[in-house]
């Protein structure tokens, strides 16, 4: 009974954290298309909800790789990843509140990295899989997205330099449509499988599928859901702020920068790298600012990207720890999660009152 | 140790579908772009051939753009 508890509230929690996911993200995916007038923000991010919904369907490489390659699934509990879950869920909060911007994917990876040595040990790790296929990507991507962007804008210009820009930027935005569309696509087909993937190592845990097992139909179509319903709820906050949060560019810098950054994350997705798709989309938008003006890009932006990836993982990690640890004092049973998930949910209305009563905007961690 | 580590081969795969794809199709979708705007341009200068020409080379390369994304959607979701 005790388990089916925990298990309970790891599901929830965890499509909880999606819904979060999505919400924050929206801004990444449709800020391009807005800030250059290619789509109007409320059919940018019904498109962008949908494709969410659409790409989480796409592949499954993703959520292997969380629950199989990153801890030994065989000797993981569900109070582990709940813990693991807790430790994403409270930095992802902390980052939001100070208005830092870091990955709620790496915040995922380390709080489950930090529960699972908490509870076992590094023997729990899997040395090969969190670098290999975590730490390693987690550097290439964003400066792979920022090279194909720059390259990718300099070639443009050398092609339409000479034409009408009236012609140029109509095009453009019409792309825009397809290279936003792409974007969300890709948000959803990684960030939701890290979902998938953690509710897969949980039910792995608990014993309801065999160690070598796919996510089932209904945990790829559960986070899917909760994905593009934050997609879609964060929107409408978006728009009241788009005008403020959004970094000027024109059509064809957009054009790339989304271009960049949905290749590098479906290229990614592909080969099963969890990636921080915030990184890579904010790598794409660097790289077509900086080919064009160096004195463009928001250097400082980067620079806090930097410092945010860097605590990120240990932060994280560290809050899974201790918060499997106190679950451990209540025992192996229930309590300890239904405890902290109480503690949890009075905490994030006490955050949500406290933001809304100062009347800050939503700035956000990303995926 | 770093070889067996390091996912050579996956990771040096994206990097060469990341800037195939991203630099490729950016660069076909403004030839896409060019060849519109040529095309206008050449019709107000009654050359209709030069103008045909243009449209096609356009037409051409916004249909490389679209099937480099479907053959991009196939692959992902043939795995």
């Amino acid at each position: 009974m005790d388990s089916e508890i925990i298990l309970i509230l790891v599901i929830g929690m965890a499509l909880a954290f999606d819904f979060t996911n999505g919400f924050h993200d929206t801004a990444n995916v449709v800020a391009t298309s807005i800030s250059t007038g290619a789509a109007r923000p409320s059919v940018a991010i019904g498109f962008a909800a949908i494709l969410n919904f659409v790409g989480a369907f796409i592949s499954i490489s993703v959520a292997a790789t969380v629950a199989k390659d990153v801890v030994d699934a065989e000797i993981i509990t569900p109070t582990i990843v709940f813990a693991g879950l807790i430790g994403a869920i409270a930095w992802n909060l902390i980052t939001w509140y100070f208005g830092l911007p870091s990955s709620s994917s790496h915040a995922l990876i380390g709080g489950v990295v930090g529960s699972a040595v908490a509870a076992v040990g590094f023997d729990a790790v899997i040395t090969e899989g969190l670098v290999g296929k975590v730490l390693i990507p987690a550097v290439v991507a964003p400066i792979l997205a920022f090279l194909v962007a720059g390259a990718a804008i300099g070639l443009s210009y050398r092609v339409v330099g000479k034409q009408r820009p009236g012609i140029v930027t109509r095009g453009y935005q019409y792309g825009q449509i397809l290279s936003g569309g792409l974007l969300a696509l890709a948000h959803g087909t990684n960030d939701a499988q890290k979902t998938m993937g953690i509710i897969t190592l949980a039910l792995i845990a608990n014993g309801s599928l065999g160690a070598d097992a796919d996510p089932p139909f209904w945990v790829i179509a559960s986070a899917a859901t909760a994905i593009a319903l934050g997609t879609y709820s964060g929107g409408w906050r978006i728009i009241k702020t788009t005008g403020t949060r959004i970094i000027k560019m024109d059509a064809a810098q957009g054009f790339s920068a989304q271009g960049a950054g949905a290749t590098v994350i479906l290229a990614s997705t592909h080969f099963g790298f969890p990636l921080s798709t915030t990184h890579v989309i904010n790598g794409g938008i660097m790289g077509s600012g900086a080919a064009k003006r160096l004195s463009a890009v928001r250097w400082g932006v980067a620079g806090n990207i930097f410092v945010a990836w860097l605590l990120t993982l240990p932060a994280a990690a560290a809050i899974g720890g201790l918060t499997y640890g106190f679950t451990r004092i209540f025992g192996t049973g229930a309590l300890g999660p239904v405890l902290v998930t109480l503690m949890a949910l009075s905490l994030v209305v006490a955050a949500f009152a406290r933001r809304a009563q100062r009347g800050a905007p939503v700035t956000a961690a990303g995926g | 140790m770093i070889a067996t580590i390091v996912h050579t081969d996956e990771l040096l795969q994206t990097i060469a579908a990341s800037v195939v794809a991203g630099i490729g199709v950016t660069f076909a979708f403004s030839v896409g772009i060019w060849g519109a705007g040529q095309f206008i341009e050449l019709s107000r200068n009654e050359r209709p051939v030069a103008a045909t020409a243009a449209l096609a080379m356009g037409g051409l390369a916004l249909a490389c753009v679209a099937a480099s994304i479907v053959i991009g959607i196939i692959v992902m979701t043939s795995k």
